[in-house]
C-alpha cells in the first residue's frame, strides 16, 4: 500500500518537476556573478602599490648612478702602492686632461670641478660652440633666495621697451618670456567684478601678470602706510614690571619661631565660652527659640504685607514715582442694571462657569438687579485685590500652558497582546542531553520529531512533546554541528546536518518510521550515486578540483542511518532547502569564492554560483515561491533570479553585520538580524530600505524566523538568552502596511560565555516555537 | 464600616443550606441557621452532621458557595468578596472528598508512559467476570524502555514482557491496557499493536506472551483503548489515523506486507525475533485527522461508538460499525488527552486535555448547543492523562507534563473571566497530587524530570507515571465518603 502511495506522490510531483526549469536546469555554476553592483567593493591599492614600486626601482637606479660615479671618485683618489712620483706623475696627466684654467688651485676642487659638468657642448646656428648649461638646482643649502620661477633679466629698465616684442624678457638661460596672454577687456572686467583673493588691480613690473598679494603681504603694506613696525612683534617698549618693589610678598620669608600664642589654647576665649555655657546651663541664654513662639514669628514674618499707596498724596509726574494704576472706568456691562444686550445668554453663562478661572476672558458675568439695593457685595474684591497687587509687585506667576492632548492618542494604535493569540508564552520541554552548546534546532515537516545539533558533534532526534530522546548520533568528535535542517517534503525523512566542512545527509532510524518510508527516503538519497556513476555529470577542466565530494560516510555512520557525506572546501555554518527538497544552499562565511555552494541531490552535484561575492557571505535562502535566491553579505542582501541569472535586487538593512534572514512564506517581505543588536523588516515591494527597525534586544540577535504554517508570528533569538515573539500580519492589499506588534519575550535560556540562543524553529502548523540555547538545552515554547 | 461589626465577638451570618443530595434532604424548618462568622469549613460540617440537624454523624461535608468552596472562615469569604455580613448565605453541601494521600512508589528502569489496574471495580475486572479472584489485584505499567511490567497491589513484580529480540516492542511503548485478567494489549513507538496472553502460576510469578501483533499504524502509536467484551481494540496514532482492531487471531485480517518489519531488505538493523507471533492487520483504519491524532475512546454506553482527539484540534465522534465520522467538533486547541464522563441522562461528556493547559469539557451531542461546557484550569503544562472517577460522575484526575495530577469535581463551577475568554464556565481543582519523588526538591521550569504520562484512577486508588521513572500510588478509595 505504501509504494503505491509514493509512486502517486511521486507522479504527483513529475509536473512540478518540469518546472524546475525555473532553477535554471539547476546549473548555476559561477552563473551569478557580482559585476552589476560594486558598491561594496573597495577600490585595491593595487595602482597606488604599482606607482609607488616604479617610484621606487627608478630611485634606485638613480642611487646606482651616483654609486657608479662615486666609485670612480674612490678609484682616482686612493693611491694605490705607487710610489710617490708615479702618483704625482698620474695627477699631473689628469690635469693636463683636465681643462684648468685657475692654476695654485689644490687638485681636489679641480678635480670636483672637472667632474662637475654643468655645461654641454652644443653647435650653434653659425658652426661655433656654445656653452648651454645646466640649470642650476638650488638645494636647500643654497644662498640663492631667488630661485623660484624663471626670472627676467632685462634688468632696470622700464617694461614698455618691450611692448612692441611678443616677449618681455630673457630668463637666466636666455630664453625669451614669453608675454602673458591678457584676456580681452570684458575678461579683465570680468576679473575686476569678481576680485579674486588678494587681488590689488596692479600689474607685477617684472613679468606682467595681474599683481595679487597674499593677506600677510598685505597686512604688511598696510602697516607700513600707517607708519606702525613692519613686523607685527610684541609691544618693544613694554612697561616694566617691578618685581622686588612692588609686588606684596605672600608668604613670610623671616624666619622667627611661630609665637606661642599661635598654638597655646587662649585663656580669654576659654572664660568666654564658659560665661555662655554657664548662661545656658543657668536658662538665662536659650539657644533656640521655643517651638511655638518660632512659628509665630515666622509667621508674622511672613504676613509682612503693607499698601504701598497707602499714604500716597498727589504729586507732579516724576519718573521715579510710580503712581496708583487707575483702574479703567466700569462698562455698561458692570452696571447693576444693564441693558438686556449685556446679559448673557444660557449657553455664555454655562461656558463661563465650565472655563476655568484662568481661561475666562472676563472675572465676572453681567448681572441685572432692578434696584440699586438688591446689589450685594462683590463677591471676589479680596482676591482681585490681591492679583492686582501680585501685578504691581511684578510678581511672576507662571501660567500653565495645557496641552489638551490625551497622551495615549499619540500612540501608534496597535491591538493589545491579548487579542493576538495564540502565540508562545511559558517553555513546556526542555530538551536535554547534549553537551555543551546546542547550535542548531529544526522540526520535522510532520511536527513530530525535533531534530538538534550541538558543539558535542551529535545530532540528536527527539519526540517534540515529551522531550524524548529517540534517536543520536555522533559525527564528529571534534567539531560542533553547526546546522541541521530537515528536508521539506512530507514523503521523506530526511535530515541534513553540518559539522566542519562536512555536510551529512542522513534518514534518522526513528522507531516510528515506516519501512516504506525508510526506503523511499534512501532511495531519493541514493539516486544520484547512479547518475554519477553513468556519467551524466559534467566533466570538469583537468586539474579542477570539484567544489564538494559527494561519497558515503562509512559502515559505521551508515548503520546509524548516515547515508551521504558531501566534503565542502570549509566550515559549513548554514543549510537551507529549497521547497521541492531536491535543491539545497550551504553557506561557509570562511570560504572565499566558494562560500555559498548550490547542491543538487537528485545529481548528487554541488555548483557554485559566484565566481565572485564582494563580502562575506553569512547566510543564504531560496524563495519560498518564486525561483530566487537570496544572499546575505554583512550588510547587505542580494537578491538573484535562478532563471534569468541575473541580479533582481539589493536589500541594505543598514546593520552593520547581519546574522540571519528570512523570508515571509508570502514571499513579499523579509525580517533580518543583526549582530549590532537590531531586526529590521523589509517590505521588498517597497524600498530596499528597512520598513521596521527593531531594537528591543540587550545583545547580538543570532537568528530571525517566520511562522511557516499559515499564523502572522515570527521570533528572534538573541545572545542576551531571550527570545521575543512578535505578531506580524503582511495585509491582503497592497496598500496597507504590515502590522507589527510584539507579543512576548521568553526568557529562561542561560547565558553561557556571552552567547544565550543560538537558533530558533517553529513547529510547522502551532504557535509553538524551539529554541537553542548555550546552556546545552532546547526548549518547547508553546 | 462594616468591619468593626464583623470583628466584634459573636458576629453572626445568616446561611441557608441546601443539597442536591437526595438522602441528605434537611428539613424545611432546619434550612436556616444563624452561624458564628468566624465558623470555617469543619464548623460547619459539624453543625450539618449534630443530632439536631441531620444526626447523621460524623460525615465530612463541603460547602459550596456561590459555585466554589469555601476554603476560609465565613467573614474572610464576606470579606474578600464585598459582601456585608447581613447578606444570607446559601451553602450547598456535598460529600466531601478526602485528601489522596500518598502511598506508594514502584519503581522502573525508564520513563513511565502508561498504566492500569485490574481490579474488582476496573473495567477488566468486570469483562474478567467470575474468573476474576479476589486478591488478584494488578497493576500494569508500560515504559519507554519497551517492557511492561505486572505488579501486584503490595508493589512486587509478578512478570515483565518480554524484550524486543524475543518477540515484545522493539521500542518504547506508549500505551498498555487489561482486557481481562489473561489478556492485556499494548501498542508503542514502533507502531504496532501487541496483544499478550497472561498467565499466572501463583501469587508472585506469570508470563506475558505475546499473541498477537497487529500492523496498520505508519506512525508511533500514543494511546489505546480497550473493550474487553467485544474484544475490540481502538488506537490513536501520530500519523493522523484511528486503528480499530480485533483481538483475535480469526476475525482480524491480514496485515499489509509493507508495513512489516523486514519488508524491504535492503535496512540494515533488522530485528530478528525468536518468537513469532501472529501478524494482523486492522478492521479498519481511519485516517480522518489531519495532525497526530493523540487518543480515542469509546463511548461508555455503546461500544459502536468512538470519540477521538486530534492535535488538528478537533473531536471527531465515529461510527464504528461503518467507519465513517458522523460528527467533527472543532475546539481552539490541540487535543492531547481524552477521558469519557458517562452520565446518567445519556451522551457522555469528553474531557479533553489541550496543550493550551487546560481540560476542555465537551458535550459531543449534535443538539448540544455549546460544545464546550467547561474548562478546567489550572495545569501548567500539556494534560496527557484523564481518568474519571470510578464512584461518580463529577469527578475526574489528569495527569500533566508540569509533574502533577489534579482532582476536579465539576460540580465546583464559576462563570471565566475575562482574561480567560470571558465565555463559557470554569472549575479549578480541587487536589493537586504532586509527585512524591519531587517532595522537598526546588520546583522545576515545565515539570522537568518529573512530567506525568499516564493516570489511571481505580478503587484501588490514584495510579501515575510519569517521567520519574515511578508509578505513585496514591490513596483513591475514600475520597468520596459513603
Amino acid at each position: 500500500m505504501a509504494p503505491k502511495i509514493t509512486d502517486k506522490k511521486r507522479k504527483a510531483r513529475e509536473p512540478e518537476s518540469e518546472s524546475d526549469d525555473e532553477l535554471a536546469n539547476g546549473l548555476f555554476d559561477g552563473v551569478l556573478s557580482q559585476s552589476e553592483d560594486e558598491e561594496d567593493y573597495l577600490p585595491s591599492d593595487d595602482d597606488d602599490v604599482d606607482e609607488s614600486g616604479s617610484e621606487g626601482s627608478d630611485g634606485s637606479e638613480d642611487e646606482e648612478g651616483e654609486e657608479e660615479d662615486e666609485d670612480d671618485l674612490l678609484s682616482d683618489d686612493i693611491p694605490s702602492d705607487v710610489d710617490g712620483e708615479e702618483e704625482v706623475s698620474k695627477l699631473i696627466r689628469k690635469q693636463g686632461q683636465l681643462k684648468i684654467t685657475e692654476p695654485g688651485v689644490d687638485p681636489k676642487p679641480r678635480d670636483d670641478d672637472g667632474e662637475e659638468k654643468n655645461y654641454r657642448v652644443e653647435r650653434d646656428a653659425n658652426g661655433g660652440e656654445r656653452y648651454v648649461y645646466d640649470e642650476i638646482d638650488p638645494v636647500y643649502d643654497s644662498d640663492d633666495s631667488d630661485a623660484q620661477g624663471p626670472v627676467n633679466t632685462i634688468g632696470n629698465i622700464p617694461l614698455s621697451f618691450y611692448d612692441s616684442y611678443p616677449h618681455i624678457g630673457y630668463d637666466i638661460n636666455g630664453k625669451k618670456i614669453m608675454r602673458p596672454a591678457t584676456g580681452d577687456a570684458l575678461q579683465s572686467l570680468l576679473d575686476s567684478i569678481e576680485v579674486p583673493k588678494g587681488w590689488t588691480g596692479l600689474t607685477d613690473v617684472n613679468t606682467g601678470n595681474p599683481l595679487n598679494l597674499t593677506q600677510e603681504e598685505l597686512e604688511l603694506v598696510r602697516r607700513v602706510q600707517m607708519g606702525l613696525l613692519p613686523n607685527e612683534i610684541e609691544d618693544p617698549y613694554p612697561d616694566t614690571i617691578e618685581y622686588f618693589t612692588s609686588i606684596e610678598e605672600k608668604m613670610p620669608l623671616s624666619s622667627a619661631p611661630e609665637p606661642k600664642r599661635r598654638f597655646l589654647p587662649s585663656k580669654n576665649e576659654a572664660k568666654q565660652v564658659m560665661k555662655l555655657v554657664r548662661a545656658i546651663r543657668e536658662g538665662r541664654i536659650l539657644p533656640y527659640k521655643p517651638p511655638a513662639e518660632r512659628e509665630r514669628e515666622e509667621e508674622e514674618q511672613e504676613e509682612v504685607h503693607f499698601d504701598l499707596w497707602q499714604n500716597e498724596e498727589p504729586q507732579a509726574p516724576n519718573p521715579l514715582h510710580i503712581p496708583a494704576p487707575k483702574l479703567p472706568p466700569p462698562g455698561y456691562d458692570l452696571s447693576y442694571n444693564p441693558p438686556e444686550e449685556y446679559l448673557p445668554s444660557k449657553e455664555e453663562r454655562e461656558e463661563w462657569e465650565n472655563a476655568d478661572p484662568e481661561d475666562r476672558e472676563k472675572q465676572y458675568l453681567p448681572q441685572k438687579y432692578n434696584a440699586l439695593r438688591k446689589v450685594p457685595a462683590w463677591g471676589t474684591l479680596v482676591n482681585e485685590r490681591f492679583e492686582r497687587c501680585m501685578d504691581l509687585y511684578l510678581a511672576p506667576r507662571v501660567r500653565k500652558n495645557r496641552l489638551n492632548i490625551d497622551p495615549n492618542s499619540l500612540l501608534p494604535k496597535l491591538p493589545s497582546p491579548s487579542e493576538l493569540k495564540p502565540f508562545p508564552t511559558v517553555v513546556q520541554t526542555v530538551f536535554r542531553g547534549h553537551e555543551g552548546r546546542v547550535r542548531s534546532v529544526a522540526i520535522d515537516p510532520t511536527g513530530i520529531a525535533l531534530a538538534t545539533g550541538g558543539d558535542d558533534g551529535t545530532v540528536r532526534v527527539w519526540e517534540l512533546l515529551t522531550g524524548r530522546q529517540v534517536w543520536s548520533v555522533k559525527l564528529n568528535s571534534e567539531e560542533p554541528v553547526n546546522a541541521v535542517r530537515w528536508r521539506p517534503a512530507k514523503d521523506s525523512f530526511i535530515l541534513a546536518a553540518a559539522t566542519g566542512e562536512d555536510v551529512f545527509l542522513m534518514v534518522p532510524a526513528h522507531a516510528s518510521v515506516t519501512p516504506a518510508l525508510d526506503q523511499t527516503s534512501r532511495d531519493i538519497l541514493a539516486v544520484g550515486f547512479g547518475y554519477a556513476t553513468n556519467g551524466q555529470q559534467q566533466a570538469l577542466p583537468a586539474g579542477k578540483e570539484p567544489p564538494a565530494k559527494w561519497a558515503r560516510p562509512g559502515t559505521k555512520l551508515e548503520d546509524e542511518g548516515v547515508l551521504i557525506r558531501i566534503t565542502v572546501r570549509s566550515t559549513v555554518k548554514v543549510i537551507n532547502w529549497h521547497r521541492r527538497g531536491d535543491h539545497f544552499a550551504t553557506v561557509s562565511p570562511t570560504g572565499q569564492r566558494s562560500s555559498v555552494a548550490i547542491h543538487t541531490l537528485s545529481k548528487h552535484l554541488t555548483q557554485i554560483p559566484f565566481r565572485k561575492l564582494s563580502g562575506l557571505a553569512q547566510t543564504a535562502a531560496f524563495h519560498p515561491l518564486r525561483p530566487l535566491f537570496f544572499v546575505a553579505t554583512q550588510r547587505t542582501i542580494r537578491c538573484y533570479d535562478l532563471q534569468k541569472l541575473e541580479l533582481v535586487k539589493v536589500v541594505q538593512p543598514g546593520a552593520k553585520w547581519i546574522s540571519s534572514f528570512d523570508i515571509h512564506p508570502g514571499g513579499d517581505n523579509l525580517i533580518v538580524g543583526s549582530y549590532d543588536k537590531r531586526l529590521l523588516w523589509h517590505d521588498l515591494d517597497l524600498s530596499n530600505r528597512p520598513y521596521k527597525t527593531m531594537r528591543f534586544h540587550g545583545e547580538a540577535i543570532r537568528q530571525v524566523r517566520f511562522h511557516k504554517g499559515g499564523l502572522p508570528l515570527f521570533a528572534d533569538a538573541s545572545d542576551d538568552g531571550s527570545l521575543q515573539i512578535f505578531h506580524g500580519r503582511v495585509p491582503n492589499d497592497q496598500l496597507e502596511n504590515p502590522t507589527i506588534v510584539p507579543v512576548k519575550i521568553l526568557k529562561g535560556h542561560k547565558v553561557v560565555s556571552k552567547l544565550g540562543v543560538l537558533d530558533i524553529d517553529w513547529h510547522p502548523k502551532e504557535p509553538w516555537c524551539v529554541s537553542a540555547g548555550a546552556d546545552g538545552t532546547a526548549r518547547l515554547w508553546m | 464600616m462594616d468591619e468593626p461589626m464583623a470583628d466584634a465577638p459573636g458576629a453572626q451570618v445568616k446561611v441557608t443550606f441546601t443539597t442536591t443530595e437526595a438522602d441528605l434532604q434537611l428539613a424545611e424548618s432546619k434550612r436556616q441557621l444563624l452561624v458564628p462568622a468566624d465558623i470555617r469549613r469543619y464548623g460547619l460540617s459539624r453543625v450539618l452532621n449534630s443530632e439536631s440537624m441531620l444526626d447523621t454523624g460524623s460525615i465530612p461535608f463541603d460547602f459550596l458557595v456561590n459555585g466554589s468552596f469555601l476554603r476560609t472562615s465565613l467573614e474572610d469569604y464576606l470579606a474578600s468578596n464585598g459582601l456585608s455580613v447581613e447578606t444570607n448565605l446559601t451553602l450547598q453541601y456535598v460529600r466531601s472528598l478526602i485528601p489522596p494521600t500518598y502511598e506508594a512508589s514502584f519503581e522502573h528502569d525508564d520513563w513511565v508512559s502508561a498504566v492500569d489496574v485490574l481490579s474488582r471495580t476496573s473495567p477488566s475486572g468486570r469483562w474478567s467476570g467470575d474468573s476474576f479472584q479476589l486478591s488478584q489485584e494488578r497493576i500494569l505499567s508500560a515504559s519507554y524502555d519497551g517492557l511492561l511490567r505486572i505488579w501486584n497491589a503490595s508493589g512486587q513484580i509478578i512478570t515483565t514482557s518480554p524484550s524486543g529480540s524475543r518477540g515484545g516492542h522493539t521500542a518504547s511503548v506508549k500505551a498498555a491496557k487489561f482486557l481481562t485478567n489473561s489478556q492485556l494489549a499494548s501498542a508503542g513507538m514502533d507502531r504496532t499493536v501487541r496483544v499478550w496472553k497472561y498467565t499466572e502460576t501463583d501469587q508472585f510469578s506469570g508470563d506475558l506472551k505475546p499473541t498477537l501483533e497487529l500492523y496498520g499504524h505508519t506512525g508511533s502509536v500514543d494511546s489505546l483503548e480497550v473493550d474487553g467484551a467485544s474484544k475490540r481494540l481502538l488506537t490513536a496514532s501520530a500519523d493522523g489515523a484511528i486503528g480499530f482492531w480485533s483481538t483475535s487471531k480469526v476475525s482480524a485480517p491480514e496485515a499489509d506486507a509493507s508495513l512489516l518489519p523486514g519488508a524491504h531488505a535492503s535496512k540494515r538493523r533488522k530485528v530478528t525475533t525468536s518468537v513469532t507471533a501472529a501478524q494482523r492487520g486492522p478492521l479498519s483504519l481511519m485516517q480522518i485527522h489531519s495532525a497526530p491524532a493523540s487518543a480515542a475512546v469509546f463511548d461508555p454506553r455503546d461500544r459502536t461508538v468512538a470519540y477521538s482527539v486530534s492535535q488538528d484540534h478537533t473531536v471527531r465522534t465515529i461510527d464504528l460499525t461503518t467507519s465513517s465520522v458522523v460528527s467533527t467538533m472543532s475546539t481552539s486547541h490541540p487535543l492531547l488527552s481524552l477521558c469519557a464522563i458517562p452520565r446518567a441522562g445519556g451522551a457522555p461528556l469528553l474531557a479533553a486535555g489541550t496543550a493550551a493547559r487546560h481540560i476542555t469539557l465537551v458535550d459531543p451531542r449534535a443538539s448540544a448547543a455549546t460544545t464546550s461546557v467547561m474548562t478546567l484550569r489550572g495545569h501548567t503544562n500539556k494534560v496527557v492523562g484523564l481518568s474519571p472517577s470510578p464512584d461518580n460522575e463529577y469527578s475526574l484526575v489528569s495527569g500533566s507534563h508540569d509533574g502533577t495530577c489534579r482532582i476536579w469535581d465539576l460540580r465546583s463551577v464559576r462563570p471565566a473571566t475575562k482574561d480567560e475568554g470571558g465565555l463559557g464556565s470554569v472549575s479549578e481543582p480541587v487536589y493537586v497530587i504532586e509527585r512524591e519523588s519531587r517532595r522537598g526538591s526546588k520546583k522545576v521550569v515545565a515539570g522537568e524530570g518529573c512530567k506525568v504520562f499516564g493516570v489511571v484512577w481505580d478503587g484501588l486508588g490514584i495510579f501515575s507515571g510519569g517521567e520519574d521513572k515511578k508509578v505513585q500510588v496514591n490513596s483513591g478509595r475514600n475520597v468520596l465518603a459513603e
